[in-house]
């Protein structure tokens, strides 16, 4: 199973390559061994993005001024 | 005796306000407006009055909710003063139009002068980020609405900031309160990614807030995308209208504002077996295309050995053709002299010794004419 390695970077990024490989799929320059390559990546990167999903929580922050 | 004290004109307005201020340093009254007028763009007067009496107020334009014309009914906080030459007022700081009717007419003006300046055209609305990282929440903390919104949106997404500004939403003061916060995320740097305004239903009176020129116009002047959600099933009001986007309750804001994770991780694994199957139909092409090759070069060579098998065939029946020795087994006969065929008469004379080879044997001869 693919494992996440990739902590630095926040859903948008992980997002973004994700969206890339399955762009690279849909295109018409898909070679085996690179198909293996670009695979693995996606299924790592789909890993990190539901483990994203599962555990992120909102922070509520309370603003100090006061509004009168 | 206090009878008996002198004032100059002065010392009595000192005394008097000096007074008032203490017994009274901010008072409210309700009553119908009458002789409303604006002077110079800017000073504001007015009364309110009931059927006995009617109290003079003063103040500036950018205390007014909005519109105004006589005859509506307010409610006013101010503070009463005694002018050294134009005598008593009280200086209005709030004023909010009160009862259904008041509350419509005066909403009803706002909302023809605010879609005059094109406030609410749909040209100007913009599209929320799909994924919010920062939410500007303006709302008050201890409401229903506050907590429904956070816990909905913790639901839906995970990770964002949600910085919360904790104002009044009905009531006196809460448009100060609304367009204070509202101000507030202006300034801040990096602006954030939405702003969220929002309460639970009420009645026309609480929800008043929501018609006051001064939020209107800090919601549509945002340089933050909005999203206004009031809880209420009535007349939408013209904070909606200015917002860029609007929803029915503070649950649908979070359901708008944030897209659902349970979808999202739905959508990631159909994703992944999408490109499984890419990857297995990538092997299976290459697969097929080799079985392809492999067929087409057994044929090539199936047909390569068909034609030399027919050419062997051929050639096996003409060396048979070309056998002497069938020759010979017809009764044809292979005359030799010495070492050497003979093909014509000219080779020998009398008395040569020939060799007749026929199909079974040889046979020695001697040639008698020629």
């Amino acid at each position: 199973m693919a494992k996440a390695k990739n902590p630095s970077k926040n859903y948008q990024q992980l997002s973004a390559e994700l969206a890339a490989i399955i762009d690279w799929f849909e295109g018409d320059q898909v070679n085996l061994d690179e198909a293996v390559v670009k695979y693995e990546q996606a299924m790592v990167l789909i890993v990190e993005l539901e483990n994203y999903l599962k555990t992120a929580e909102n922070k509520v922050r309370k603003i100090s001024a006061r509004f009168k | 005796m206090v009878g008996d004290i002198i004032f100059t004109p002065t010392d009595f307005v000192a005394v008097f306000n000096q007074t008032i201020e203490y017994a009274y340093p901010s008072v409210i009254i309700e009553g119908e407006l009458a002789n409303f007028k604006v002077n110079r763009g800017r000073w504001v007067y007015f009364d309110i009055k009931d059927e006995v009496a009617s109290v003079a107020f003063f103040g500036s334009v950018f205390q007014l909710p909005g519109p105004l014309e006589d005859g509506l009914k307010l409610r006013v906080l101010g503070h009463p003063r005694l002018h050294p030459r134009f005598g008593f007022s009280v200086n209005f700081d709030s004023i909010a139009p009160i009862g259904e009717g008041s509350i419509k007419k005066a909403a009803d003006l706002l909302r023809v002068k605010l879609e005059g300046e094109g406030l609410f055209a749909p040209e100007r609305k913009r599209l929320l980020p799909s994924l919010p990282a920062r939410i500007g929440l303006i709302t008050a903390e201890k409401s229903a609405a506050c907590a429904d919104f956070i816990k909905i949106l913790n639901g839906q997404w995970g990770g964002i900031e949600i910085l919360l500004a904790d104002v009044l939403v009905q009531g006196q003061g809460a448009p100060e309160q609304l367009v204070a916060a509202l101000n507030y995320f202006e300034q801040l740097s990096p602006l954030p990614d939405v702003l969220v305004i929002t309460r639970g239903g009420g009645s026309a009176d609480d929800l008043a807030a929501f018609n006051d020129e001064r939020v209107v116009r800090a919601i549509a002047g945002s340089r933050t995308p909005t999203l206004v959600a009031i809880g209420h099933e009535v007349d939408i009001s013209l904070a909606e209208l200015a917002a860029d986007v609007r929803a029915s309750t503070p649950t649908n804001a979070a359901q708008i504002v944030a897209p659902d994770r349970v979808h999202i991780i739905t959508q990631l694994k159909n994703e992944g077996r999408a490109l499984e199957n890419s990857v297995i139909g990538l092997f299976e092409n290459e697969l097929s295309h080799k079985r392809d090759i492999k067929k087409s070069l057994r044929g090539a060579i199936e047909s390569l050995l068909a034609t030399e098998r027919e050419a062997l065939k051929s050639n096996r029946r003409l060396s048979i053709l070309f056998d002497p020795r069938a020759a010979l087994r017809r009764g044809y006969a292979l005359v030799s002299k010495g070492q050497k065929y003979i093909k014509s008469v000219k080779q020998v004379s009398g008395g040569d010794k020939l060799k007749i080879q026929l199909s079974d044997g040889t046979i020695g001869a001697i040639v008698r004419d020629k």
